[in-house]
């Protein structure tokens, strides 16, 4: 039967995030983030083995309201992705119109210079792509919270009041497109132009099927961002990089935490910002959009359509206001 | 004993269907199957007309690069007895003889006589050529240019007359009659019947021979699947160490009709280098097939069934060779592309261009010439030979951005400012993708954004499916 089949195909979909290095729940990942979290809870937190473990596989984070919505919007999002993607503007769409764009720019194409090593543009492109890419991510994540219509939807994501590695899926579906096409620019842009400056000498410095710095991001910090285990760095460290207790802060309701952290895995550009904030472990971080939050905030329908009618009343609050000015202006104006 | 008995299963289910294929799959010693035939010949395989031309076409290519710069009546008279010519006479100017590599014959009428290929010249209207020419019209146009140029190139336009001859040639001659006519309207029930001889007195029977046509017009040796590729077109360049390789019945001498690699059956070979695909033993292989399945019918007309599963073959047959000009023409688009980077490179540098620009004359004329052949199968191509002819244009950009826009009245080329040699770049790195896509090669030699899309592999599709 053909609905089999789509039932199939969207849970071989959903699956196979587990098992694509790509991606941050790659099940080594996963396993790495526990083997973190262990050792963190029994020598830093002088937790009993059975504790610790008990701690890191609770049925406090992995199953309630809020990780229950977590995974239903992760299976309706990779359906309506597995639509949308091959719609969008994709890297090899950018790569190749700004590579050919270039040619025109620098009318022709210089010839690779044969006294640069291999091994030095590999480790500059690998870096380049790594901090842009950070960077890109950074900027975008800010608009989210700073620009009305774009809160509206990444509000989706804060709506999670309880955060476990799969709460990264939590997403509206146009954040999802923002993302996409944000990865689309900054790679497609990287790699047209690192190419056609250095051609063949240009390689990703790759650990097992992922870039470097990516494998390392992923196997050691990704996942412990959205969790319970609140992991701090020794101060210094938190300049530069990003905790993931620094990522709770960014997850919690407290007015002194609102838009702070909104780096990926550098710290700096917060810093740069004036959006840093330490970590403190000692403090316990309630997650969410406010104290308020109910069953009703996870309700599936709600965290879909919501958005839409928040970001349309957002955006059409101007011309409201501007009409009810005017009608006051229009009463004053009578005798 | 569990082990023993492992062992032979390993050794009957592995061993023995493997020494079965490696009982050699050549294209002759296929028997007689004309009823009534009365004269002496045992092999029922005849394609010696198609070697004929393939060694008048390579004699012609040799001829193209004699001119000296003037008019020269003589040298386009020879010429034209090669092209439209029936004489006897006619020596095998190429390949020849040398040290370590000796060929049987030297005259063409030792393989074949009263051949010619302007009859058998694709008739339609070429396109990709400024001009409205017919295909004879337009190599007989080239040919002229060809006897009054320097060693066969002309500076000033930029072409390798030589080159542009050899390449379309291959496509409107070999590829047109075979896949247009012997692999297409030959094969129907009404056309040449099996159960007749080809012609009175023949020793094959009339699919029989149309099947061979278009064998010996790919140009491949008979023994081309006991060959590595590398072999097959090493045989080309007549290199002694494969002059073992070549000679398949050892008498010592390479004989042309059976033991040579001529036309698109070397460009397979080239492109089949280093294992990436398998286009000449396939193709090979697939002709082998179709002849075995006519060798069976025993003389009988072909059945509907028998004569569909012949058209799925042709289909392979004509899909493939067709990517193999594909392939060249993506090849040369990437040497085209290398070939401006380093022109500009030395104007930039106020460098003497002349080395370079002849080198890239001549890869234009290979580009030029296998991107004219490939549309000469009779099919309509569509939009994409349209928008292949727009990317190539008439001849390559010059070095002041000036590019052939077509043919006065008197046979002079006309010229105009087009895109610079940077923007002709891009043009070819849109004419490789658009070749890639619509005749879905692999090879994909000279890719001039190879490492764009293994850069883009390693970094990741990025789905956006993950959020802070
Ligand atoms: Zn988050
Ligand atoms: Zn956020």
């Amino acid at each position: 039967m053909p609905g089999d089949n789509i039932i199939v195909g969207i849970s071989q979909e959903i699956l196979s995030v587990f098992f694509d290095p790509l991606k941050r729940v790659y099940w080594v990942y996963l396993l790495s983030a526990a083997a973190v979290a262990f050792v963190w809870l029994k020598f830093r937190r002088n937790l009993s083995f059975f504790s610790a473990i008990r701690k890191i596989f609770s049925k406090a984070s992995w199953w309630n309201t809020s990780a229950r919505a977590d995974y239903c919007v992760m299976a309706v999002n990779s359906a309506l992705m597995s639509v949308i993607s091959p719609k969008l503007l994709g890297q090899t769409a950018v790569a190749y119109l700004v590579f050919e764009w270039m040619h025109t720019l620098f009318a022709g194409r210089p010839q690779t210079l044969e006294y640069l090593p291999q091994w030095a543009m590999m480790a500059a492109f690998t870096v380049i792509l790594f901090v842009l890419d950070d960077l890109a991510r950074y900027v975008v994540h800010r608009m989210l919270h700073r620009v009305p219509v774009l809160w509206a939807f990444h509000k989706v994501h804060h709506s999670a009041t309880a955060l476990n590695p799969l709460t990264v899926f939590r997403m509206h579906p146009v954040e999802g497109v923002i993302f996409a096409i944000r990865g689309a620019l900054v790679q497609g842009i990287t790699i047209a132009v690192f190419v056609f400056f250095f051609g063949s000498k240009v390689q990703l410095l790759m650990v097992f099927g992922a870039g470097v710095f990516n494998w390392m991001f992923n196997a050691f910090l990704a996942n412990l961002r959205h969790s319970h285990i609140q992991i701090g760095f020794w101060k210094p460290v938190e300049r530069v990089f990003i905790s993931p207790a620094q990522h709770q802060i960014h997850h919690s309701i407290s007015e002194h935490h609102h838009d702070k952290n909104f780096g990926v895995a550098l710290a700096i550009w917060d810093w740069v910002f004036n959006t840093h904030c330490h970590s403190n472990t000692q403090e316990k971080l309630v997650f969410g959009l406010s104290a308020e939050s109910t069953e009703e905030s996870h309700r599936l329908s709600l965290l879909y359509i919501q958005p839409f009618l928040e970001a349309f009343r957002t955006a059409t609050s101007p011309i409201r206001r501007l009409r009810e000015v005017r009608k006051t202006a229009t009463q004053n104006s009578l005798p | 004993m569990k082990f023993k008995t492992m062992l032979t299963l390993f050794f009957v289910g592995t061993l023995l269907p493997a020494l079965a294929q490696s009982e050699s799959e050549v294209y002759m010693n296929f028997p007689i199957t004309v009823k009534g035939y009365a004269g002496d010949k045992t092999d029922s395989a005849s394609y010696s007309g198609q070697i004929a031309r393939h060694l008048l076409h390579n004699s012609l290519k040799k001829l193209a690069g004699k001119g000296n710069g003037e008019p020269n009546e003589e040298l386009k008279a020879k010429m034209m007895a090669y092209y439209a010519g029936t004489d006897e006479g006619r020596e095998i100017l190429d390949p020849k003889s040398k040290d370590g590599f000796a060929i049987k014959q030297t005259m063409i009428d030792e393989i074949s006589k009263g051949k010619e290929l302007k009859g058998k010249t694709y008739k339609g209207a070429v396109n990709s050529w400024p001009g409205y020419m017919t295909g004879p019209e337009v190599l007989e146009f080239l040919i002229d240019k060809a006897s009054s140029a320097n060693k066969g190139y002309d500076p000033i336009t930029g072409y390798d007359y030589g080159q542009l001859i050899s390449k379309f040639m291959m496509g409107a001659v070999f590829y047109n009659q075979a896949v247009d006519n012997y692999l297409d309207e030959r094969l129907t029930a009404d056309k040449n019947p099996n159960d007749k001889p080809y012609k009175e007195g023949r020793h094959y029977s009339g699919k029989e021979h149309v099947w061979d046509e278009a064998f010996g017009y790919f140009g491949a040796p008979a023994h081309a699947i006991d060959l590595e590729a590398d072999q097959a077109y090493s045989i080309a360049k007549r290199k002694p160490d494969v002059m073992a390789a070549a000679d398949h019945n050892s008498d010592g001498v390479v004989d042309l009709k059976t033991e040579m690699t001529y036309a698109h059956a070397y460009y397979a070979a080239d492109a089949d280098k280093g294992g990436k695909t398998s286009y000449l033993s396939d193709i090979t292989g697939a002709f082998i097939d179709g002849r075995k399945l006519i060798t069976a019918a025993d003389s009988n007309a072909l059945t509907d069934a028998q004569r569909a599963e012949l058209m799925t073959i042709a289909d392979t047959i004509k899909m493939k060779w067709e990517q193999v000009i594909a392939e060249a023409t993506f090849k040369y688009a990437g040497s085209v592309y290398k070939d401006l980077q380093k022109l500009i490179a030395i104007v930039e540098a106020n460098g003497d261009v002349s080395d370079a620009f002849r080198a890239y004359a001549k890869h234009w004329g290979e580009l030029k010439g296998f991107s004219m052949a490939l549309q000469t199968s009779g099919k309509d191509l569509g939009e994409t030979a349209v928008k292949i002819n727009r990317l190539i244009g008439f001849s390559p950009v010059h070095l002041d951005g000036n590019q052939v826009t077509g043919i006065d009245g008197n046979g002079n080329y006309m010229t105009a400012s087009g895109s610079s040699m940077a923007e002709y770049m891009v043009h070819m790195v849109k004419l490789q993708n658009l070749l890639g896509d619509a005749f879905n090669l692999t090879k994909r030699k000279n890719d001039a954004t190879s490492q764009l899309a293994d850069l883009i592999e390693s970094v990741g599709a990025s789905k956006g499916a993950e959020t802070d």
